[in-house]
């Protein structure tokens, strides 16, 4: 099957600006996973960490040329943008110029890969197999050996879903919508189930392939930086319990990688879709990626955070000071003796600082300067700690006045004042008063004008 | 009380340490200095560098506290500080005399030293993180990609490796202003670093025919890109700091 490349001549910075301005709902932007020296052959390699090469007029990281291959679209998902029953202007990439461009920029140190989603055309086995040739040239004609990350369309062909794996570093279904209800209303030709099976398709490519390496050492890498998704939130009423259980379950069952989170932007102002006077939902969004890393690294589970009597999260709190305020028979945690789990759920303390307090606590007892030193975030964690049985400065462990102080930017412990800083409230401990009166104001006072 | 008089290189600070285990003599009493600022009665002794001695020093770290974080001491020199030497020196001495596993160095990060060098390595390999991210390249007429850089630490040594792995059949030479230092690498060959004098200055570079197409191209994408109802400068800002817009092609 051929397809028709409407607008042949569009000049190439038209198309891209299309196909860029079609790409950019979509959050997947990270190059990490893969770390792949070059060969001393072709041009490109990977770090593990993931490198961003610049940041747009939003925050997010441009790390990747992300494109569609075209967004002429047969489906009419009624979120998107680029649903057929839309009017704006559409193009097509031919493969030729995406493999120029990704070259070209990736030479000049722009971007670090590649990121092809697509419209479907024609059929979802077609847009595939269309992204599969494209990679395809791009590794083997083109020479690129960077971080490809491609989107494996539900309802595609197993073969040919394989085979592009072998292809890219990282591979993504959406999953569009956290549950089947709403993917039904929004989005009716999709289903939850040619959405899973292809996801439960790469999960298991990449276990046997993992199997295969451990027997042949050159056998080709399939999905080597693992495969991600991403959930709209805000499009549908699903509460945040909802949405982390969903979370949790597809790192637990699938070994997703990561599951991003997009706050919903009305682009196409349909009608069954929510008006959002103040703005996309980023605060919910926020507050979802905090708890996706507490699930993570943290060792929290989602029952823990949210239960079907709370299921939102707290909107002054983040879900870790959230959970400590509620749970406070666990603390204060003991800085020189408590293992690794248990100060891993101080708010305050992150992964590296609880390691490096670890490691640091062989050398000799720490203080709360030494905390500070080694990144402890300590407004946060003093609440909650001690250090050789003292705490910072003597506060009740009480669930409301902890939160006043994590809250209130007046009302928090001053830092950098000496001794005890928090004090009974007057009315004359006002700065106003304690500076001395001024020659004005004793002639004012004199002649009874003041 | 003895002070090494060093120069800012990490040859000289090395050869320094090597001299101070040498002569045998009381760490807690003996200083590296890196400028000439007087010592109450003190000894001053001046460095000469020494290949050999430095070598045999990286020898030693690299086998007692291991690949990493003998590459963060050479980091940590790395830096545009006064007491890196001290520091470094300091870290090595505790190191040295605590009989750590490899990997251990900079456990107690509680210690003013210790510490000192480690936040000292840390900012360095931010600086040469920020680097890889947001250096460019711009091809020049005779088909050379060319890069202008500004650090505020030398992180030239931790650039080279990374994108002459990653570009291995181009010529390419990242220039870094404030030192006047060329890292040059041909292609398909090691590459190579070059102090120049004032007079080499690159100027009057002219660009390929494409250059200008492919850069326009790129300010496009970054333009389109942006979300309008997120737009949030200060988390833009935060990420990529004013200061290396000077030298990026899409802010131009």
């Amino acid at each position: 099957m051929e397809y028709r490349i409407s607008n042949r001549d569009m000049p190439l910075e038209d198309k891209l600006n299309i196909l860029t301005d079609a790409a950019k709902y979509d959050v997947a932007c990270t190059s990490s996973g893969v770390d792949r020296k070059g060969d001393g052959k072709s041009i490109g390699n990977c770090v593990a960490a993931g490198i961003c090469h610049s940041f747009s007029g939003d925050g997010r990281c441009i790390s990747l040329l992300k494109i569609l291959l075209t967004n002429e679209c047969i489906f009419d998902c009624k979120y998107c943008r680029n649903r057929c029953s839309n009017d704006v202007p559409r193009a097509t990439f031919t493969p030729e110029e995406i493999c120029t461009l990704t070259m070209e920029f990736y030479r000049r140190n722009y971007i670090e890969g590649l990121f092809l989603s697509s419209g479907i055309i024609g059929s979802p086995t077609f847009t595939q197999e269309l992204i599969c040739r494209t990679v395809w040239l791009l590794r083997n004609r083109y020479r690129f050996n960077g971080y490809v990350h491609v989107k494996a369309i539900p309802g595609a062909a197993p073969e040919i879903i394989e085979q592009t794996g072998y292809l890219v570093d990282r591979m993504s279904v959406n999953l569009e919508l956290p549950t089947a209800e709403g993917l039904k209303t929004l989005a009716p030709n999709k289903h939850r189930k040619s959405i899973l099976t292809p996801m439960r398709q790469i999960q298991t490519g990449i276990q046997v392939n993992r199997n295969d390496l451990v027997l042949y050492r050159s056998a080709p890498k399939f999905v080597g930086g693992g495969q991600s998704t991403q959930m709209i939130i805000g499009a549908t009423p699903e509460s945040d319990y909802q949405i982390i259980n969903v979370a949790e379950s597809l790192y637990r069952k699938f070994d997703l990688k990561r599951v991003f989170y997009s706050a919903f932007v009305n682009v196409t102002g349909d009608k069954s879709l929510p008006a959002l006077p103040g703005g996309p939902p980023l605060l919910r969004e926020h507050r979802l990626y905090q708890a996706d890393w507490l699930l993570r690294f943290y060792g929290f589970r989602a029952e823990e955070l949210l239960d079907e009597k709370r299921p939102y999260f707290n909107v002054m709190l983040d879900p870790k000071e959230d959970w400590a305020v509620r749970h406070l028979e666990r603390f204060p945690v003991e800085i020189n003796r408590a293992p690794i789990e248990e100060l891993l759920r101080v708010p305050g303390i992150g992964v590296k600082s609880a390691q490096r307090i670890v490691a640091a606590r062989r050398s000799g007892s720490l203080t709360f300067p030494d905390l500070k030193k080694i990144g402890v975030v300590l407004k946060r964690a003093l609440y909650f700690v001690t250090c050789s049985g003292r705490m910072m400065y003597p506060v009740k462990l009480q669930e409301d006045y902890i939160v006043r102080n994590l809250t209130s930017e007046k009302d928090r412990i001053q830092f950098g004042s000496d001794g005890m800083s928090y004090k009974q409230l007057s009315l004359f401990d006002d700065d106003r008063f304690s500076r001395p009166v001024t020659v004005i104001e004793r002639q004012q006072a004199a002649v009874g004008q003041l | 009380m003895i002070v090494y008089r060093c120069e800012d290189t990490l040859e000289s600070v090395f050869t320094a340490i090597y001299q101070a285990y040498e002569e045998k003599r009381n760490h807690d009493d003996t200083f590296l200095s890196l400028n000439d600022d007087p010592y109450f009665f003190a000894q001053d002794i001046a460095v000469r560098a020494d290949e050999t001695k430095t070598r045999k020093v990286m020898g030693t770290l690299r086998q007692r506290f291991g690949e990493e974080d003998s590459q963060r001491l050479c980091m940590a020199l790395a830096a545009e500080d006064a007491e890196k030497a001290q520091a470094v020196y300091r870290t090595v001495v505790q190191g040295l005399r605590g009989r750590l596993r490899p990997g251990h160095l900079f456990d107690n990060l509680a210690d003013r030293h210790v510490h000192r060098a480690f936040a000292l390595a840390r900012g360095v390999g931010t600086e040469a993180g920020h680097q890889k991210q947001f250096l460019r390249f711009q091809e020049l007429d005779n088909g050379i990609l060319y890069s202008r850089i500004g650090p505020k630490n030398d992180v030239m040594v931790f650039l080279m490796p990374h994108f002459a792995d990653r570009l291995p059949i181009e010529n390419f030479v990242i220039y870094d202003e404030k030192r006047n230092l060329f890292g040059i690498h041909p292609a398909r060959k090691p590459w190579y670093l070059l102090r120049g004098e004032e007079a080499d200055r690159p100027s009057g570079l002219r660009y390929s025919d494409t250059e200008i197409l492919y850069q326009e191209l790129f300010r496009q994408f970054c333009h389109t890109i942006t979300i309008e109802d997120r737009r949030n400068r200060k988390l833009q800002t935060g990420m990529l700091p004013l200061r290396f817009r000077e030298y990026m092609v899409e802010f131009n």
